[in-house]
């Protein structure tokens, strides 16, 4: 296999751009992200992929919906008062990434590709790419975002392949056009 | 935006005279120091200005004055003043433009103003890039500001055509006018005169109505005050909350930032002011959100819903006066309002909370890290994991070559980065050169060349970054400071079989330290870093003597200014203070006093040992030995030396080293 073309980098350095701002967007507006995995997704289930490894500072979460109940749980507030004090689409836990990169880890990915897709996209197309991104920032908790209560820095792992069903649509451009199979969060004092 | 330099900076420059004009007339010594001398947190509401003639950081009042400016008319006529009066610079020159208004453009809703700029950038920007201040259009005339030397380029374009009109340039003497006020130069003097007499009052009315030890800002009974009620522009109904807002504009230009109107104001009462509903007074709520203590006493607030506008303001209000309103007659506005501010303790004078919730309510609140912190997560039945770990980050440590040329092939990935740190220990300065950050704050996605450039791809790109990398010393895998979470990860190419859907492979992501040394720059210290490394299956023909059955697919490196080994499994809800100092590992070369006799830290040392002994393959004792040799330990001269002495130098002095 000849090294990944300029034009694959650039398509994934796009692809993952739009996957971290969906990501911790989602994360920092307060919605769930359990459609961002690949454990839903109709084509994957079909051809048996296994569902998303996912790691949350050192614990298994099954499903991402576990993920979300978490993050959920993290950031609904629990008291009349911070009832009152959160707004709903500004949750008391925010992400701020500072620094992420991406790699193409296989370039001419096929798992459970429609045969039309194969043909459509060559290999060095920028499409059928498995990516591995990796982002750190810091995480801040509490109601005053100038000077939060606590804050954390963190690390995130995800691979991403592929979501046929999004790439076959012609046009869709934005949304979740890859999906997450690995994901291991870390957060630090 | 108009650089530094331009007309902002004059700007300010200007205020600060504006500010001493009125200051002189100030009574009772009310002052703000700033520049090198230390803050007075007794935090003074003051019109005076520093000594000296410097105004570093500045730029944050300008902004602040121009935000606030659009707050009320009574504001923008004393920014208008400020603005106005500003001495011309010497290299800005202004230019008058006539035409707009015969053009297609003169419909669109800003008057064509944008469009006639973008055109004028556009066309003056032949030979250098032209850009224009501030920029004013008033009936037909434009009024723009560009710098001294691109004033011919702009003059050029007289008599161009523009959107099916022709342009007409010429300099004049003018200032630009600011927007909405009149363009006439006459009424404009008027203005500022008046604007100038009026801010003069205005600050004689904060001054007496500011109390330093309380940092207490007396709003109370503006429609009596015997000074507001003589201004004129003040005459009608709603005089007094309009003193408020200007009163409020001139405040929040007093402070050099927000933090310090926060240390300086922690009081106010707004008390006797006829308020029905606080939406009128809501300025209040954007200016001193973090506000203490608040008095509303005395006022119309007939019910809970007219303070419902600051609902969710004043996060640390603690104490709140609402005697004298109808407010207090209402069943259930105290439950309201403990809700709406979440460290209230005391109203009307009674205490309705005690310090003791309250801290228990910030303890049981939700936003708060993962609770769960577990060691290394590493699934993988065939110890794959640990065997790499132990392979890997010896050889990274010492010869980095065999190590590409064992794990690594033409397809393997390198990538380092560094997130954006003020002043991370060590500096960053041999890594960012490298950095592939893609974040945008970081590496602007049109340095598009470095998107693959900072991406190395082969084993022989990897090596040569490598080489240039600070040595590095990486804690042993018994040290307890690894946190290494793996597991299979399906579908990584199989290079063996061409259009192989995949197999499996191992994610293993890293969090650890490493202690570091780049003798070149004389950096030393801790590091901490994640690594995350993707391995494959080899190729159907190895390489000989490569004994890993894997290669590394990716490798991202991402460096932190902060050491992951610190996690602990929960925090004490105390506020995170600065990292507590890392113990370095004990050095290779054991050493107890902290300086040496011959007075080099031993630490130094060790790293100049480790770096030595990398890249020459002798042994640290050797290396130690060729080190103590040379003039105060220096570098190159035991390289030099080294190089000197090599076929003298007995087998026994040189590591054995894999073979390759």
């Amino acid at each position: 296999m000849a090294s990944v073309s300029e034009n694959t980098i650039r398509s994934s350095v796009e692809a993952t751009e739009a996957f971290i701002t969906w990501y911790y967007d989602a994360l920092n507006k307060g919605r769930p992200v359990a459609s961002g995995y690949v454990n839903g997704n109709k084509t994957y289930q079909t051809a048996n992929h296994a569902p998303a490894d996912i790691v949350i500072n050192g614990l298994l979460v099954n499903t991402p919906e576990e993920w979300d109940a978490l993050l959920e749980k993290q950031r609904i507030p629990n008291s009349v008062l911070e009832a009152n004090a959160a707004k709903s689409d500004s949750p008391l836990v925010q992400y701020h990434v500072e620094s992420w990169d991406t790699h193409v880890i296989n370039a001419d990915y096929t798992f459970a590709a429609p045969e039309d897709l194969i043909k459509k996209y060559s290999k060095g197309a920028g499409v059928r790419m498995m990516l591995l991104v990796t982002a750190s920032g810091t995480v801040t908790f509490g109601l005053d975002k100038e000077s939060p209560s606590k804050k954390q820095h963190f690390h995130d792992t995800f691979t991403l392949v592929p979501n046929w069903e999004v790439i076959a649509r012609a046009g869709s451009k934005a949304t979740r056009r890859y999906i997450i199979t690995s994901h291991n969060y870390r957060a630090y004092p | 935006m108009a650089p530094p330099s331009g007309p902002r900076g004059g700007t300010a420059s200007r205020r600060r005279d504006g500010n001493r004009s009125s200051g002189s007339t100030l009574t009772g010594g009310i002052s703000k120091r700033r520049g090198n001398v230390p803050i007075d947190r007794d935090g003074d509401v003051s019109m005076d200005a520093p000594a000296g003639g410097s105004n570093p950081g500045r730029g944050g009042r300008g902004t602040r004055a121009s935000k606030g400016s659009r707050g009320t008319a009574r504001a923008a006529r004393v920014s208008s003043y400020v603005e106005d009066n500003r001495p011309t610079r010497f290299n800005r020159q202004v230019l008058k433009i006539h035409g707009l208004k015969n053009t297609k453009a003169a419909s669109n809703p800003d008057g064509g103003l944008r469009g006639l700029i973008e055109f004028i950038e556009r066309k003056a920007s032949k030979d250098k890039p032209v850009k224009i201040g501030r920029r004013a259009l008033d009936g037909d005339c434009v009024w723009i500001n560009v710098g001294k030397e691109d004033a011919p380029a702009v003059l050029h374009l007289n008599g161009y055509s523009y959107a099916g009109g022709v342009l007409t340039v010429t300099e004049t003497d003018e200032r630009v006018p600011m927007a909405g006020a009149p363009a006439n130069s006459a009424e404009t003097a008027k203005h500022s005169k008046d604007a100038a007499e009026l801010k003069q009052k205005l600050g004689e009315v904060l001054a007496r109505r500011y109390n330093p030890e309380g940092r207490l800002l007396d709003l109370s009974s503006l429609g009596s005050d015997p000074v507001l009620s003589t201004l004129g522009t003040f005459e009608s109904e709603s005089r007094a909350m309009k003193a408020f807002r200007a009163l409020l504009h001139i405040v929040s230009e007093t402070y050099k930032n927000p933090r310090e109107k926060e240390e300086g104001i922690q009081a106010v009462t707004v008390a006797n002011n006829q308020v029905d509903d606080v939406n009128t007074i809501y300025q209040l709520a954007l200016d001193l959100p973090g506000l203490k203590r608040l008095d509303l006493s005395n006022n119309k607030l007939d019910s809970i819903s007219k303070l419902a506008k600051w609902k969710g303001q004043f996060r640390h209000l603690e104490e709140l006066h609402l005697a004298g309103n109808g407010v207090v007659n209402q069943e259930n506005y105290v439950t309201e309002l403990l809700g709406w501010f979440p460290f209230l303790q005391i109203l009307n004078g009674q205490q309705v909370r005690t310090r003791q919730q309250i801290d228990e309510y910030l303890k049981t609140r939700s936003a708060t890290p993962f609770p769960t912190f577990l060691p290394s997560n590493v699934r993988d039945s065939e110890n794959v994991t640990e065997a790499f770990v132990r392979a890997f980050f010896p050889l990274y440590d010492t010869d980095r070559a065999t190590l590409v040329s064992t794990m690594y092939d033409k397809d393997s990935v390198f990538s380092l980065s560094t997130p954006p740190a003020p002043r991370p220990t060590p500096a960053w300065s041999s890594y960012v050169k490298y950095s592939r950050n893609l974040d945008p704050k970081a590496l602007r996605t049109s340095h598009r060349s470095t998107v693959t450039k900072r991406l190395y791809t082969g084993a022989n790109a990897i090596a040569d970054v490598w080489k240039t990398l600070p040595a590095t010393q990486h804690p042993l895998p018994e040290s307890g400071r690894w946190i290494v979470d793996s597991h299979l990860l399906p579908n990584v190419p199989e290079p063996s079989v061409p259009g192989h859907p995949g197999v499996n492979g191992m994610i293993i992501t890293l969090n650890c330290e490493f202690e570091e040394a780049d003798v070149s720059q004389n950096l030393f210290g801790t590091r901490g870093f994640s690594r995350t490394i993707i391995l494959g299956p080899v190729k159907p023909t190895p390489p000989p003597n490569t004994t890993p059955p894997y290669r590394v697919l990716s490798d991202q490196l991402t460096l932190h200014s902060w050491k992951p080994q610190q996690a602990v499994v929960e925090q004490p809800p105390a506020p995170v203070m600065a990292p507590a100092p890392v113990i370095a590992p004990a050095p290779p070369v054991a050493a107890e006093p902290t300086v040496d006799a011959d007075g080099i830290d031993p630490q130094v040392k060790a790293h100049l040992t480790a770096e030595l002994a990398a890249r020459t393959g002798m042994t640290m004792e050797y290396a130690q030995l060729c080190l103590s040799g040379a003039p105060n330990w220096n570098f190159d001269a035991a390289v030099a030396a080294f190089h000197q002495m090599k076929a003298a130098l007995p087998p026994s002095a040189f590591t054995p080293r894999p073979s390759a």
